[in-house]
């Protein structure tokens, strides 16, 4: 139970004083009437100024404490009225104001305010002025303040009705709201200075980390970087030259590390291989299956390749592509763990007699432009995507090219790709392209299919990897 | 009820209906959540029978017939049955390229798909 304040014991010659409040925000209201009852004062209060001058009429108060903000009557109103009451205008009157304007202040001493507390306040802050302003009690003989003040203000003269004790009562009160607020203003500042200290150290922490991530990210570029490098050793090299034949790829990988890759190259004096290769999926998990799939579709005769194999005399013999699929098919075995598979269309051209033996292992059909002028043509062999289901035989099928026969591989990124309405180019226009450039050179035909395939995807682009590889065969 | 984001279960006496709620299944998350949420489901049951509807979705990833393989060898293996239905002309075209429709057991709609599992 909190000790009411000495000096109002000693001003009410009891426990308590009589106090009244004008407040028309009934929490404002309600929690300053608690504090004063707590301090074991007797409380009453109006919710605006007419409604508190009716109360003090009925019984005087020893002390008012009034908002300024009401309706029906003002805080000054009410002070004023109070003021010029001959029964009342002894009693002490405070006024709880924003005091946002010196004007506050002129309106107060014409309203005849004796003090003056600044909203928001502490109500210890309240009991405290209350203490000090009845301990000093307004002479009920000082008629003083029946002279004219004169005062002058921003410019404007004010001339305002005043005694000299409640000027003096005014101005120290509003002295002393002066130096609270500028003794709240300097904790204030050592708490900024605090929050300032707390922020450039979490500035600094930040820096740091930012600092790490930067490196981190530069780790995973130069990572990125020598992948996609490893990557692009799959592709054809750039002098690759296979006699009787006129080639043509692009490759568009739509992220740093494709799951698309492509080779062509000569299998023996006779022979070249060429494939198109698809991982399901991108990024890193599926590039690096990529380059490991690659390791196996190499035609340098080794312990890895899939593509060529030596006899014990060393001669050494092509790889039908139904058994390559079907090797490759054993050695990805279903990856329960990722869920990755890989389509391939495999083939090896004879080049002398032009036949083509290929194998498709889940993958897009593969085109072929013959070169009498006929409608362009989709060939494939059914069978599943490889690492997709355990121990399938792969088959193969033959086509007889013709001097002039171009064969298009092609990733699923090329008929698949969507436009911004997401609708697929799809096989027919793919044709229709091809066809288009027929007369044109192989680099131009599969160029026109790239740039067909760019232009159908704008403005957003492919969102998969994108590879083309045309194959002339010109004996 | 509803546990799982990606998928809306059910059951019909022993079949595991899954309803795919997502429209698109493109992004590898969506993918490793739907994966994460089948397992989850199947726990450690070997080999029930499921019936997974695609009516909901109208764009679907390659990747994600790497997911339906995976999940078909793990059915099959405990000699549990995996079909599929309500899947859309578009994406039925994505299991004809590479054969899988010959692999799976697809349906038109969930009532046909249910009573092939007698």
């Amino acid at each position: 139970m909190a000790q009411a304040p000495e000096g109002i014991v000693a001003a009410a010659n009891a426990t308590g004083v009589d106090v009244l409040i004008a407040e028309d925000s009934r929490i404002q209201a309600k929690m300053l009437q608690k504090r004063l009852l707590d301090a074991g004062h007797t409380v009453r209060w109006g919710e605006n100024g007419a409604l508190a001058l009716a109360l003090a009429r009925e019984r005087r108060p020893d002390i008012i404490v009034s908002d300024i903000e009401m309706p029906e009557m003002t805080g000054y109103e009410f002070c004023k009225a109070v003021k010029t009451d001959p029964a009342l205008r002894t009693v002490p009157f405070i006024l709880l104001s924003t005091l946002s304007d010196p004007i506050d202040i002129i309106r107060g001493l014409d309203a005849g305010a004796d003090n003056y507390v600044t909203k928001p306040y502490e109500p210890d802050y309240l009991l405290g002025r209350m203490e000090s302003l009845l301990a000093t009690p307004l002479a009920a003989a000082d008629d003083s303040g029946d002279a004219m003040l004169e005062v002058t203000l921003a410019g404007q003269k004010f001339r305002v009705r005043a005694g000299r004790q409640q000027v003096l009562n005014l101005l120290v009160s509003t002295f002393e709201n002066a130096v609270s607020k500028n003794q709240e203003l300097v904790v204030a500042n050592q708490e900024l200075s605090v929050a300032r200290d707390d922020l450039q150290k979490s500035n600094e922490e930040l820096t740091t980390l930012n600092a790490e991530i930067s490196r981190i990210n530069a780790h995973m570029v130069r990572d990125l970087k020598a992948a996609a490098k490893v990557q692009r050793s799959l592709l054809p090299a750039d002098d690759v030259e296979i006699p009787a034949t006129s080639i043509a790829w692009k490759y568009v990988p739509c992220q740093s590390l494709a799951g698309d890759f492509l080779n062509v190259f000569p299998l023996d004096d006779e022979h070249a291989g060429l494939f198109v290769v698809d991982v399901s999926g991108h990024g890193v998990p599926s590039s690096l299956m990529a380059v490991t799939v690659g390791r196996f579709l190499t035609p340098k005769v080794s312990d890895s390749s899939l593509l060529v194999r030596q006899a014990t005399d060393g001669r050494v013999s092509v790889v039908p592509p139904a058994e390559v699929a079907t090797q490759l098919n054993k050695i990805f075995q279903a990856d329960e763990f990722s869920g990755l598979y890989f389509t391939l269309l495999y083939g090896v051209l004879h080049l002398p007699t032009g036949r083509f033996d290929y194998c498709s292992g889940g993958h897009p059909a593969l085109v072929r432009v013959p070169a009498s002028g006929g409608d362009v043509e989709f060939h494939t062999t059914e069978s599943f995507p490889i690492a997709f289901v355990p121990d399938v035989e792969y088959s193969q099928s033959s086509l007889q090219l013709a001097p002039g026969d171009r064969l298009f591989l092609y990733s699923d990124g090329v008929p698949e790709a969507m436009d911004k309405d997401r609708n697929p180019y799809g096989d027919d226009a793919m044709a229709a392209c091809i066809a288009a450039s027929r007369a044109a050179s192989i680099d131009v035909g599969v160029s026109t299919l790239l740039e067909a395939v760019e232009n159908w995807c704008v403005p957003n682009g492919p969102l998969d990897d994108v590879s083309i590889l045309g194959v002339e065969w010109r004996p | 009820m509803d546990q799982f984001r990606r998928i809306q279960t059910g059951k019909k006496g022993d079949i595991h209906l899954v309803l795919l709620k997502d429209k698109k299944i493109l992004d590898d998350t969506v993918l490793d959540e739907i994966r994460t949420e089948l397992t989850q489901l199947i726990g450690k049951a070997s080999g029930p029978d499921m019936l997974l509807d695609f009516a909901n979705v109208e764009f679907m990833s390659s990747a994600m017939l790497g997911l339906l393989g995976q999940l078909h060898r793990k059915i099959t293996k405990g000699q549990g049955r995996l079909k599929m239905c309500g899947i859309r002309p578009e994406i039925l075209t994505v299991f004809k390229i590479t054969n899988l429709d010959k692999l799976f057991s697809i349906h038109k709609d969930a009532p046909t798909a249910l009573a092939t599992f007698t």
